[in-house]
């Protein structure tokens, strides 16, 4: 049922009255058509656009920044990446296995408008308890919708993270990224910039998909059963790779001046949203538009969200060039019409003029001052009750590896053909981010993305601050300058003002630390209304942070295993007391409460910069991040990657406020790392660390042996058997999902 | 000497070969469009691994039909080196260059990882650096890999060592674990009578750089240069 | 009791894209100039031996389970099912 019935539209009050107003007269039933999916949260942004311009999003590198459908940097030699974050999680929660697959499609379709060559995907998911039958039924379909669509294209999904708690049981989150390379100087914008320029439609011919028959008053629709429909629309990535190669031939042309993809909103978003950025119009004839089914309507052709469709804006001498090589791929096209200097959308249809906006409206609908109210019990849930401490410590490292929140994902990534496009150096599995080199140069780039839901649900700020600062050092552990990001947000219903308030915290933690560490972010995605109708529960704040780094030596790559029997291992960076929506209190004691670790600048650019020197100056190549599980947990996978294993003093980790041994083994407190180097090379470590104000320590020696044995001053507390780990964490999610191991 | 790499709608690997070829091996390689291939002056041809026609169907099948293949058939015979790789081997077996059929892997998903082979055979036209007995690491990724056959035709393989390379352990046995999909007999590649076509589900242009390969080394490269030593012999 | 054949055939629904028959149709059969061919769906077939009372009570069985054990996704696929008097 839409807000405004009468005129079947979403739009408020205050909306329409504003719309009339500047329009200076009453739309016609098309032009609402067209104005309730632009005004629609998902295409216009309205009730986030005033918070994310917050995120600072300039550097000397940055060469595309937010509005656009990808951001893009340079990464020297001549040569840009472009990457980009969407999600599609309400399709994915209805049906997953197509909802995740034209996830893939549609942010392929991003990275293209840049003329850039996709080269990676990541899959960013949250699912609930996969005790649960439906959870563990969206979680292997999603993943098998993200395979088959990814595989077929041949773009090498090679990062990601899944997680998994209580509240994404219903609202599954399925986020994906791309990243892709192109030449600076062949750089296409989704824009119209020139009149006279010609509009041209490529790709799948248009039918009826993502409309719904309730929705619109059309007499065709209606005698259509709404069961004949499907909800979801249903890719094909056969035809997208066959788009994907299109395009990047019709761009060498040199006569592709813009390129955008339909995505949401069809035609009218794509349309409205080029001739806006260009500052002109466009006159399209929907008579011209290649389709699959009969007698559409023009609201139809305008809102159908008919997959793998791009929109070329084609310079008029190379036009007949551009088409050949459509024709050379039998892709299907059709010239539709015309930019133009009105600033208006025109559409036309048998001759007639059916609609006419200007753009400017279509595009920046105004924006929704929403109430952000901390909810008054927040603090509330900070209070702990501490538990015991267990006494068979060996066990809990057992167990934590076996959770799924810790337990390998092989199982997902395996799925994945990660190794397509013969660029990924460092592989899904062997360090904290993804390394892919650049073909024909000397450099390559490090991708991953993070988010601790559960800290941005006990505290968004720091929850949130602290996503950047873990994906930052997760680059920064094989070898990479972080140098931007985009971000994937994923909140309830803003209009609660305490979710609206969890989305200003989270904007607000980001900004902190971006600022801080000299970071822009060039793009990201918002998504809204992920909360379960009945019960009002919304998804825990997951703001997805993607990290993009460079590399610029291939000396420095680093991975996480243990390599060296004799190498010593030193803890860089200060271990707190901070067990809030830690595993360990969750998984182990059933303690969703606490305080989570703060995220603080100065901390994380010290121990970011210790690890930078110590790689660069050659003292080390065995690098992780400490994050989920601790230090014991992180020790446990360097010793189960290596198939070494070792010897610890946990005694000697540098700590502040920490009184038990649960506490030092398993808090998650930001701005660690644990290396290994050898003999000669700590001396060196520990030099760079002072310098850095960050305190660093020799705790313990890599063993050929299968033991981590972990000792507190004379007792051993902990011996675990490296192979046994190994098998626990890798059988852990396989064994859930009864496959076969 | 010249080499074609085709490519189909939907071939992904095409670009991977392609690198291999100019960039490490540095010969003289062009990609070419499956409508095209049709005048037959190069000394050899690779189909690459992919999902011509999105897999549509079974994979393989739709390319099988495409105009190229006549070409590709009078190259066979002629003597020529003819590597099928993943998609690429697909292609041969539904042409019937070579015989047998690849079915989805056993465990119903699309598997990749980085498997160990045995080369059986150093006589073909791009076994010959192999050591027989060997063991080579590359990664399978696949999901249609299972090569089945009936007891004959298996058995006309086997007896003349026609299966080229076989999923085996670190220690080089033929287990059912080290057998990413079941493949019968762990056949993971073959050739024809001649020993001038072979295809095989493992990618070894993923393994001719050490970069990319987790132990450093290039085995995949030894068939690339095996094709080049057959050439310059010929 | 008696047996019975049930077969089902899942198909994305009516109006749905099918990209494999689409290409089917497109990449193979008319390049291939059989004309009289007019459009190609694929789906996916499974016969099922069903111990029942009679036809209605296999054919309700089965819709049942397909729904329960979500053989089928009701929200993309259509099924349809036909029973048979299993004469092996």
């Amino acid at each position: 049922m839409k807000q405004n019935p009468t005129l079947n539209v979403d739009l408020t009050e205050q909306e329409t009255c504003g719309v009339r107003k500047t329009l200076g007269r009453e739309p016609n039933k098309i032009e609402w058509g067209m104005l309730d999916i632009m005004f629609s949260e998902h295409c216009s942004y309205k009730s986030s656009r005033p918070l994310l311009k917050g995120l600072p999003s300039k550097s000397k590198r940055v060469v595309v920044g937010p509005g656009y459908d990808s951001g893009v940097v340079d990464v020297g030699d001549g040569y840009v990446v472009a990457f980009k974050v969407e999600s599609h999680n309400h399709p994915s929660a209805i049906d997953p296995y197509n909802g995740a697959a034209t996830g893939i499609g549609g942010i392929i379709r991003d990275i293209l408008c840049t003329n850039c060559r996709p080269i990676a995907l990541l899959d960013l998911l949250r699912f609930g308890d996969l005790k649960n039958k439906h959870c563990r039924w969206l979680f292997k379909h999603v993943v098998r919708g993200i395979a088959e669509y990814g595989n077929s294209t041949g773009i090498p999904t090679v990062a990601g993270e899944v997680s998994f708690d209580n509240s994404f049981e219903t609202n599954c989150l399925v986020n994906v990224a791309c990243v892709g390379v192109g030449k600076r100087g062949k750089l296409t914008l989704a824009r119209m910039d020139k009149p006279g320029d010609y509009v041209v439609l490529v790709g799948g011919s248009t039918g009826r998909d993502g409309i719904r028959g309730v929705t619109f008053a059309s007499k065709t629709i209606s005698e259509e059963s709404e069961f004949d429909r499907p909800a979801v629309q249903i890719g094909d990535p056969f035809a997208k790779k066959v788009v994907i190669e299109a395009t990047l031939e019709a761009a060498e042309t040199g006569f592709v001046r813009g390129i955008k993809d339909l995505g949401g909103g069809g035609l009218t978003c794509a349309l409205s949203e080029m001739s806006n950025k260009g500052g002109t119009g466009v006159e399209v004839d929907l008579g011209k538009v290649h389709v699959r089914e009969e007698g559409m309507t023009p609201l139809e052709l305008m809102l159908s969200e008919s997959q793998e469709r791009m929109v070329f804006v084609v310079e008029p001498e190379g036009l007949k060039q551009v088409l050949n090589v459509f024709d050379r791929w039998e892709l299907p096209h059709s010239v539709i019409g015309r930019v133009t200097e009105t600033g208006k959308v025109v559409v036309r249809l048998s001759g007639k003029t059916v609609a006419e906006l200007p753009s400017k409206i279509l595009a920046e609908p105004p924006i929704i001052r929403r109430r952000a109210l901390m909810p008054r019990k927040h603090m509330e849930l900070w209070r702990v009750i501490k538990p015991k401490q267990p006494k068979n410590l060996t066990n809990i490292v057992y167990r934590l590896l076996s959770t799924p929140n810790i337990a390998s994902k092989e199982y997902v990534f395996q799925q994945y053909d990660h190794e397509v496009g013969i660029r990924t150096v460092v592989k899904p599995g062997e360090a904290d981010a993804a390394v892919l080199r650049l073909l024909e140069t000397d450099r390559a780039i490090a991708v991953k993305a993070d988010c601790n839901s559960r800290f941005c649900y006990l505290d968004p700020f720091n929850g949130h601050a602290g996503a950047v600062a873990e994906v930052a050092r997760n680059v920064v552990s094989v070898g990479a300058e972080p140098i931007a990001v985009v971000d994937g947000c994923n909140f309830g219903n803003p209009e609660k003002p305490e979710v609206f308030w969890q989305f200003s915290e989270a904007i607000r933690g980001m900004v902190y630390m971006l600022r801080g560490l000299r970071l822009p972010c060039v793009g990201g995605n918002v998504s809204f209304y992920n909360e379960d109708e009945g019960s009002g529960r919304a998804v825990k704040p997951t703001s997805i942070v993607m990290m993009l780094g460079l590399i610029e030596n291939l000396n420095w790559i680093s991975t996480m295993a243990f390599k060296q029997p004799g190498n010593l291992i030193i803890v860089v960076g200060r271990t707190y007391p901070e067990m809030g929506g830690s595993v360990y209190y969750n998984e182990i004691h059933g303690i969703a409460s606490g305080k989570p670790p703060r995220a603080l600048v100065e901390k994380e650019k010290g121990s970011i910069n210790t690890v930078k020197q110590s790689i660069r100056e050659g003292c080390t190549r065995t690098v992780h991040d400490c994050s989920i599980g601790g230090l014991a947990v992180a020790l446990a996978l360097m010793a189960v990657k290596g198939g070494l294993g070792a010897r610890v003093n946990i005694d000697k980790v540098p700590k502040a406020g920490v009184k038990r041994l649960d506490e030092l083994l398993f808090s998650e407190s930001n701005a660690r790392f644990v290396l290994a180097a050898s003999e000669n090379n700590v001396d060196k470590i520990v030099r760079f660390a002072k310098r850095n104000g960050v305190p660093a320590a020799v705790v313990g020696e890599v063993e050929n042996s299968n033991h981590l044995s972990i000792f507190n001053r004379e007792a051993k507390v902990i011996d675990c058997l490296v192979d046994r780990m190994q098998k626990v964490w890798s059988h852990a999610i396989p064994k859930l999902m009864g496959e076969i191991c | 000497m010249k080499v074609a790499v085709v490519r189909f709608p939907g071939s992904n690997c095409d670009l991977d070969v392609l690198y291999v070829l100019r960039n490490v091996l540095k010969v003289d390689a062009n990609l070419v469009w499956h409508r095209s291939f049709s005048h037959n002056d190069f000394d050899a041809v690779f189909l690459p691994g992919g999902f011509s026609y999105g897999d549509y169907l079974r994979a393989g099948a739709i390319a099988s039909h495409s105009p190229s293949l006549p070409t590709v058939r009078k190259m066979a015979e002629e003597g020529k080196p003819i590597l099928g790789i993943c998609n690429g081997f697909q292609i041969l077996i539904e042409a019937g260059l070579l015989p047998g059929a690849l079915l989805r892997n056993s465990c119903l998903r699309f598997v990749c990882k980085w498997v160990s082979l045995v080369a059986e055979n150093d006589r073909t036209a791009f076994t010959q650096l192999l050591q027989r007995g060997s063991i080579l690491r590359m990664p399978v990724a696949h999901h249609e890999g299972r090569y089945v056959n009936d007891e004959e035709g298996l058995r006309e393989l086997e007896e003349n060592g026609r299966v080229v390379f076989r999923y085996v352990d670190e220690s080089g046995k033929a287990t059912e674990a080290a057998n990413p999909n079941s493949s019968m007999n762990n056949i993971a590649g073959i050739c024809n009578k001649e020993g001038n076509v072979l295809g095989l589900m493992p990618h070894p242009e993923r393994a001719s750089e050490p970069i990319l390969d987790p132990c450093g080394k290039t085995d995949g490269l030894l068939l690339f240069r095996s094709m080049l030593e057959f050439l310059r012999s010929r | 009791m008696r047996s019975f054949i049930v077969e089902a055939v899942i198909e994305n629904k009516p109006l749905a894209k099918d990209p494999e028959g689409e290409t089917v149709y497109r990449d193979l059969i008319t390049k291939s100039g059989y004309e009289a061919v007019r459009g190609v769906r694929s789906g996916k077939y499974l016969r099922l031996t069903v111990e029942a009372k009679d036809a209605d009570e296999a054919r309700d069985l089965v819709s049942k389970m397909f729904n329960d054990l979500r053989i089928f996704n009701p929200v993309v696929h259509s099924c349809r099912i036909t029973v048979r008097m299993n004469v092996e």
